[in-house]
Parts: C-alpha cells; structure tokens; sequence
C-alpha cells in the first residue's frame, strides 16, 4: 500500500483522488452544517417609545392613547380651525431609554390621510429635537400630498423629545369634519 | 424532556455515507493493482452523487417529511456499507487474500459498521426509539472487542510478519 516505489502516475493518481475527495467532504459538510444552524430569537423590549405629553388627556384638549408596550400612540381630539394655525407643543414625547449606543429616528408617513382635503391646509408634524424634523402633510389643488420621511437624527440616550403637531384648516372648512393620518418613527 | 441542541439531522447518514465513499476511492486506489482501474473513480462519482442528494434534500427540506429523509439517507449510508463489505469478499473470496482481507475487515469494515450502528442508535434514540438495551450492551461490548482484536491483530510487527508469509506462500 505504501506509493514509495510506486510509478509517479500512481502517486499523481492519489493525489487528484484525495483533493477532489477533500473538496467533496468538505462541501457535504459545510452544506450538512447549513442545514443544522439554528437561530435563536429572543424578545426584547424597545428602547425608544412614546411618552404622554403635558398637553394630552386634559380637558378639552387632545386624548393620547398608548398600547401596552408604549410603542403605538393614538391621538384623538385634536383641533383645526380655519385660516389659522394651530400647534400642540407637547401631546406626546418619543423616548430613548437606551444607556449606550447610537439610536437614529426620523418621522415616515405610513397611511394616507383619509379624505376631506378641501377643508384642510395642512397638518404638520414635528420632531423637537437637537434639530427639527419635518413631516408636512399639505393640500394641494384640493388633495392632500404625501411627504417622503424625513431625514434621520441621532437622538442621545435617555432623552426625550416632543412632537409637535400643527394643524390649520382652509377658510372654507365645513365644521365637524375630520381626517385620520397615520405616521411612523421609524428606529434605526 | 429538552431536546440536545446535538442532536443528528437524517442527513448526517448521507454525509457519513459521502465519507465512506471517499474513505473506498483513497483506499481502492492505493490498492489498484488488487482491484479493476475505474473502481476509485466509481466511487467518487457515488460521493459526488452524495453530495447531490444532500443538495436535494437541503431545498425540498419542507417537502420532504423527517421519516422520508431519513429512509432515502439511510439507504445511502447502506449502499456504502455494502460497498465496504463487498471489497472485503472480493479480497477474500476472489483474490483469496486472506491477510488482506482480514486487516480490511479489522481496519475497515468493522469499525465503520460500528459506527454507523453507533449513530443509527443515537439518531433513534433522540426520535423516541431507543434501541433495546441488550443491543445497546452488545453493541458496546462487540466495540470493546473489536478494538482491542484490532490493536492486537494489526500491530506492526504482527503485520509485517503475516504479509511476509503471505508473500512466501504465493512464491
């Protein structure tokens, strides 16, 4: 068995066998192993939520909602007169409790506002932070225009910032109606 | 009761079968002036082909059901057992070399089927079906056997005394 005396085509003839056989075990047991590699999951609370501003649930005044995990707000109640602009300096907050890391936010329309667009100018939303963010949602020739998300800010840890939301409502207004507009904070 | 986080997929017997496969081409081919020329390339084609059926079986993983899988890979592994086996008759019963064919079945087919019946066990072990354990001490004790025979059996001087006489006899 020993290739030592062996004719070198013997020799050459081994040697090719045991790389392609390397090769083959080697790629059998790389794709045995992604067959086997398992991921683990685990659930963790987030970091950045929403906080209830001083301006919600008073009387008169807009009514936050937050779901258990502080990560969806609900405003309702909010109000839009005409020709004037109305500002909600401080409703809700969005909270970054995380103690170390770079956390970036920034604002993203996620569902078109409902309708009634001839009795609004705009509805305009804010992040009050080291800089200001902008998600405007404007009427133009009677149908409301969609912003693109704004661009992204670092918010330091165990911060908070407000969003502002103004509104205004056009002069011809008819009183009563309304408009749903869903937005995101998006978490990088 | 938790499952092990070691515990072996079907495939493992495919690729026990691909290495055992390899292990035959190497040896076959170290062996060729004993054996027909093409038989090492024959069986790196069976690895090869081995190494298509894990293929196969890693993207219709959700298709095929874990009892299918193991069947068609076990099957396999079977297949090259067999192979192992059958180099082992043709030594001895067509070549009628004894000695070889004795450090073959010491050095390879024996530790190889013990191995493999090591894994099957295992395998049903952690589906539920442990083997029962009068086959658990034979196999343990047949392993105990085996390797002291082998340590035994293929020492250097005793094999270099047992080809010499081989060698003598066939002069």
């Amino acid at each position: 068995m020993k290739l030592r005396g062996k004719p070198i085509r013997k020799s050459l003839k081994f040697l090719t066998l045991l790389l392609t056989s390397m090769l083959i075990a080697s790629v059998s047991a790389g794709m045995y192993l992604s067959l086997t590699m398992k991921s683990t999951i685990g659930v963790y609370r987030s970091n950045v939520y929403f906080v209830k501003g001083s301006d919600a649930n008073q009387t008169g005044g807009p009514t936050l909602l937050l779901d258990s995990t502080n990560t969806t707000a609900t405003i309702t109640g909010l109000r839009a007169y005409p020709n004037a602009t109305f500002t909600y300096e401080n409703v809700t907050l969005v909270r970054n409790n995380a103690t170390s890391g770079t956390t970036l936010i920034r604002l993203a329309p996620k569902v078109n506002p409902s309708g009634n667009a001839t009795d609004f100018e705009y509805v305009k939303f804010m992040l009050n932070g080291t800089e200001a963010r902008w998600l405007n949602y404007t009427v133009t020739a009677g149908s409301w225009s969609t912003p693109s998300a704004s661009d992204w800010i670092t918010i330091p840890t165990e911060t908070q910032w407000s969003i502002v939301i103004m509104t205004k409502a056009s002069a011809t207004a008819v009183t009563g109606r309304t408009v749903t507009i869903q937005i995101t904070v998006d978490v990088d | 009761m938790e499952k092990l986080a070691s515990e072996l997929l079907p495939e493992f017997f495919a690729l026990m079968g691909i290495d055992l496969f390899l292990l035959l081409s190497l040896l076959t081919c170290l062996l060729d002036d004993r054996l027909p020329k093409a038989i090492p390339y024959i069986y790196q084609f069976a690895a090869l082909a081995g190494f298509g059926h894990l293929l196969v079986s890693k993207n219709f993983l959700i298709v095929f059901t874990d009892y299918m899988r193991f069947w068609y890979c076990f099957i396999y592994l079977l297949v090259s057992l067999a192979n192992i086996v059958a180099v082992n008759i043709y030594f001895a019963a067509v070549k009628k070399q004894w000695t070889l064919a004795k450090v073959w079945s010491g050095a390879v087919t024996f530790p190889t089927i013990l191995m493999s019946i090591f894994f099957v066990s295992n395998y049903s072990y952690f589906q539920g079906v442990p083997f029962p354990l009068f086959l658990q001490i034979a196999l343990v004790v047949s392993a105990i056997i085996m390797g002291t025979s082998v340590a035994i059996f293929l020492s250097p001087e005793a094999l270099r005394s047992r080809f010499k006489e081989e060698k003598e006899v066939r002069e």
